[in-house]
């Protein structure tokens, strides 16, 4: 008996060893400090590299980072155009994220018209969800004349107050029209004089605006004038300026040549956030697909721009219609957003400058070069899901959950040797193996470490003493009966063994059913508990028998 | 030698109404909550139903009236706000259950809402979820997916392993057991999300487990007593035998559960719920649920089983 179990001995060192091979480089990458793992990158950064690549992968719930799907839109595109939008989506976004410079993302195609992206550890989730989620359709559009703006706004307020045109005077809305157009007839002469940063001594006059006011003038009223071409519209407002374009009735008395635009940024003035509201001209000009080049820079002003170039097909386009329009607005808008609207100074040719809005930083100008560069998409994309996890909640998790581990386990292990004596500390010692097993597996076969992953981890705890729970209530039944202790050990094992064979099936199934259907924090749940289930029935059952097999006979046994 | 049962012979046979009765009650508030589910009207979280939830804390002490305040003013009156209590100080989990195309915008708003409201008590994310209705829709199905394929799989292994009394006592409780803690998580209004879904399927194989065990040992003593003693007693006898491996086993898994429960924070709070009533309701139905199936039957059709 003794001699036929060495084989048994052999096998767990050989697989302790390739256990420690396997979790030699989790032990030091996450016992790093983050000093020291500064330190190694500098001095040798594939060392570090090749650690965090061997080491345990933590999940994004755990690490921090994001988690987005994306759908691509493929209504608009031809059937020839939609066959492979998807992949070239792909591509472009795989560019676009590369030169973003995220470690280890994971860009996957998900069904027939989805994107998963997933960027662990980034903490800027909005410059992220712009640089994925932006079609990076950039389009320079012509703006409608001042007369033209300020009077479908005198229409928006007429109608949102009741009055249709019909009902009121001609003469009443003359006098309107006037009043109104006082403040934006002086407007015009400087628009196009000037560059886009007026912001002064605009404010008080609306906030002298009198409450009846109000009533007639509900659209206008949400809008800080200002004296260019586009209006200030306080944040808390936006919301109620959409519903209003969004009115069925408004949206008929909008030329079907115009439409109404936010800009992509907000701003800060006065202690108030502002996004501007443009009216252009619905014509796309000219488009991004003549784009050949792109890289930020600063302007003579230290302001961050992008500079372009363009084809010479491009080129020779931009420079008609730059050339017709000189010292007139011409918006930049990048997916319907309008980046900014610059007066045309003079012709551009084959290079050109986009001033980025106010507010800027050189990181937004380096992010839309980016994209221009990579391209635009093929088809606009949505996002349909988005999970963010700041870094600290990870933390917590990972606190958390080691936490519930360590003392659900020392209460296991306590239970057991109260309960079963050393043949509970037997059971203890298969136990720690088995989790220490399941770590190792998990690290030689790449799986991530979720915190449904943990708490799975938590419980095989629980559930893989169930085998020696079986096996030692049925040693005692045998003692009970008179056998010898020898006997009985060899018969509990014996007749125990198809139960737990049972058991861990029915356990295996619904955790192999998750792992196909489950989403990555599910998977790690799975994989967790399955590794468990299947090692527990080595560790309990084979590594239990060989330690209660080292000794041939037994006057008495602890259980 | 530690007992917590010293040998039993409890008449659990004898005391099945009961079981059945205790039971009944259970599966009409499952069924409840199945049939609530089907018609959307559940409280089902953001993975199925789409919205947003933000949760992240206050530098300092909040009113939860307060935020709502805020939030009715931007349209989200309806959004449910909770403190958390087992996280950082003054942290709050906002949820929005708001089926809209532009999932983005919600979270946005309400950031810049609290961002504006209360500009000298800023408040920090730490995590946002933002689901869309599609994806909701997509998960849904997995989800019925993962649950129709896993009760697939258990009765694939139920019919290798059992003959058809056993098999379908079998099934009939591991459904049972999936449906009373889908009854008692509709009771505790419970939000069901993914992760209730996978503590489900968890359990309807940890269930299965307790009652493989016992039939396990039924069917040995079926044999052992072929031809002694009557049909009742020997199962009696039978789940008597293995009730302090039940007991030990359910008090081991459940103590796990419980430092989850406790300590494992919120990500995981509602799926260590379900898991507790999963393993308490899993241990109950092995024994009066189970056996007294086949028992019942027995006595409607005697076979004897060889």
């Amino acid at each position: 008996m003794r001699r036929g179990k060495t084989w048994v001995v052999f096998l767990i060192l050989f697989l302790v060893i390739v256990s420690l091979f396997y979790l030699y480089p989790s032990i030091k990458y996450y016992s790093l400090s983050d000093e020291e793992k500064d330190e190694l990158k500098s001095e040798d950064p594939q060392e570090l590299v090749n650690l965090e690549k061997k080491a345990i992968k933590l999940g994004l719930d755990l690490k921090g980072g994001m988690h987005v799907v994306l759908q691509v839109d493929k209504s608009k595109l031809s059937p020839a155009e939609s066959k492979d939008a998807v992949d070239r989506a792909l591509e472009i976004i795989r560019n676009r994220v590369d030169q973003f410079g995220v470690t280890e993302p994971v860009i996957q195609k998900q069904g027939k018209d989805r994107l998963i992206v997933e960027l662990p550890g980034l903490e800027d989730v909005d410059r992220a969800q712009d640089l994925i989620g932006k079609t990076a359709q950039l389009e320079f559009k012509l703006l409608p004349s001042p007369e033209v703006t300020t009077e479908l706004i005198v229409q928006i307020d007429k109608l949102l107050s009741g009055k249709t045109e019909k009902e009121t005077p001609e003469e009443e809305i003359k006098e309107k029209k006037e009043e109104k157009k006082e403040k934006p007839e002086k407007k015009v002469e400087d628009i196009f004089a000037t560059d886009v940063d007026t912001t002064e001594d605009i404010f008080e006059e609306t906030y002298e605006e009198e409450e009846e006011f109000f009533s007639e003038r509900q659209f206008s009223s949400l809008l800080e004038p200002s004296r260019s071409f586009f209006f200030y519209v306080p944040m808390e407002y936006k919301l109620k300026v959409d519903q209003i374009l969004d009115k069925p009735g408004v949206k008929k008395i909008i030329p079907s040549d115009l439409e109404f635009a936010w800009a992509t940024k907000t701003e800060w003035l006065r202690g108030i956030e502002y996004q501007k509201l443009y009216l252009l001209k619905k014509k796309v000009e000219f488009s991004g697909k003549y784009l050949t080049d792109a890289e930020p820079r600063y302007d003579q002003f230290r302001k961050p721009e992008v500079n372009f170039k363009l084809t010479k097909r491009g080129g020779r386009k931009f420079a008609l219609l730059t050339g017709a329009n000189i010292k007139k607005p011409l918006a930049i808008t990048l997916d319907g957003r309008v980046e900014s609207a610059p007066i045309i100074q003079s012709k551009i040719r084959d290079q050109g400058v986009i001033t980025m809005g106010t507010g800027s930083t050189y990181e937004n100008a380096r992010d839309l070069s980016i994209v221009l560069r990579a391209g635009a998409l093929p088809a606009p994309v949505k996002i349909i899901e988005n999970r963010v996890i700041g870094p600290s909640l990870g933390k917590d998790s990972i606190r958390k959950g080691i936490m519930s581990a360590l003392i659900g386990f020392s209460i296991v292990l306590i239970f057991m040797f109260i309960y079963y004596r050393l043949s509970g500390l037997i059971a203890d010692f298969a136990l720690f193996f088995n989790l220490f097993f399941v770590i190792a597996a998990m690290a030689a076969l790449r799986a991530t470490l979720t915190m449904p992953g943990i708490a799975g981890l938590i419980l095989i705890i629980g559930m893989s003493v169930d085998a020696n729970v079986l096996i030692f209530e049925r040693i005692r039944e045998e003692l009970r009966t008179g056998k010898t202790v020898r006997a009985s050990i060899d018969a509990g094992y014996r007749r125990a063994l198809l139960t737990i064979v049972d058991s861990h099936v029915t356990t295996l199934i619904t955790a192999l059913v998750l792992f196909q259907f489950g989403t990555g924090p599910i998977k790690g749940f799975a994989v967790s508990l399955s590794l468990g289930v299947v090692i527990s029935l080595f560790t309990a059952v084979v590594i239990t028998k060989s330690i209660f097999d080292i000794r041939k006979q037994y006057k008495s046994l602890s259980i | 030698m530690m007992q917590i049962l010293p040998k039993t012979n409890i008449d659990f046979v004898g005391r099945r109404k009961y079981g059945f009765t205790i039971s009944a009650v259970l599966i009409v508030f499952g069924i409840l909550a199945f049939v609530m589910i089907f018609l959307g009207r559940a409280n089902l979280g953001i993975d199925f139903a789409g919205g947003t939830m933000i949760q992240g804390n206050f530098e300092k002490p909040i009113k939860v009236g307060e935020i709502r305040k805020a939030l009715k003013e931007i349209g989200y009156g309806d959004a449910e706000i909770k403190e958390l209590k087992r996280e950082r100080p003054n942290s709050f989990l906002i949820r929005v259950k708001a089926s809209v195309e532009e999932i983005t915008t919600v979270g946005e708003n309400i950031l810049a809402k609290l961002k504006s409201t209360f500009p000298d008590n800023p408040f920090h994310k730490d995590s946002m979820d933002e689901v869309g209705p599609v994806v909701g829709k997509i998960l849904q199905r997995q989800a019925r997916l993962a649950v129709i394929l896993a009760f697939v799989g258990i009765l694939i292994y139920i019919w290798i392993r059992f003959d058809f009394r056993f098999g379908v006592a079998a099934t009939v409780t591991t459904f049972h057991d999936v449906l009373v803690v889908l009854g008692l998580m509709f009771i505790f209004q419970k939000e069901i999300t993914l992760l209730v879904v996978t503590a489900l399927l968890t359990l309807a194989g940890y269930s299965l487990t307790d009652t493989v065990v016992v039939f396990d040992r039924i069917r040995e003593n079926l044999r052992l007593f072929r031809k002694k003693g009557d049909f009742p007693s020997i199962i009696n006898a039978s789940i008597n035998e293995v009730l302090s491996r039940t007991v030990i086993t359910s008090t081991t898994t459940l103590l796990v559960v419980l430092t989850l429960f406790i300590l494992g924070g919120e990500v995981i709070h509602d799926f260590a719920f379900a898991l507790i009533l999963g393993i308490i309701v899993g241990t109950y139905s092995s024994v009066f649920v189970a056996s007294p199936i086949i028992v019942e039957w027995e006595k409607k059709s005697p076979k004897r089983f060889k």
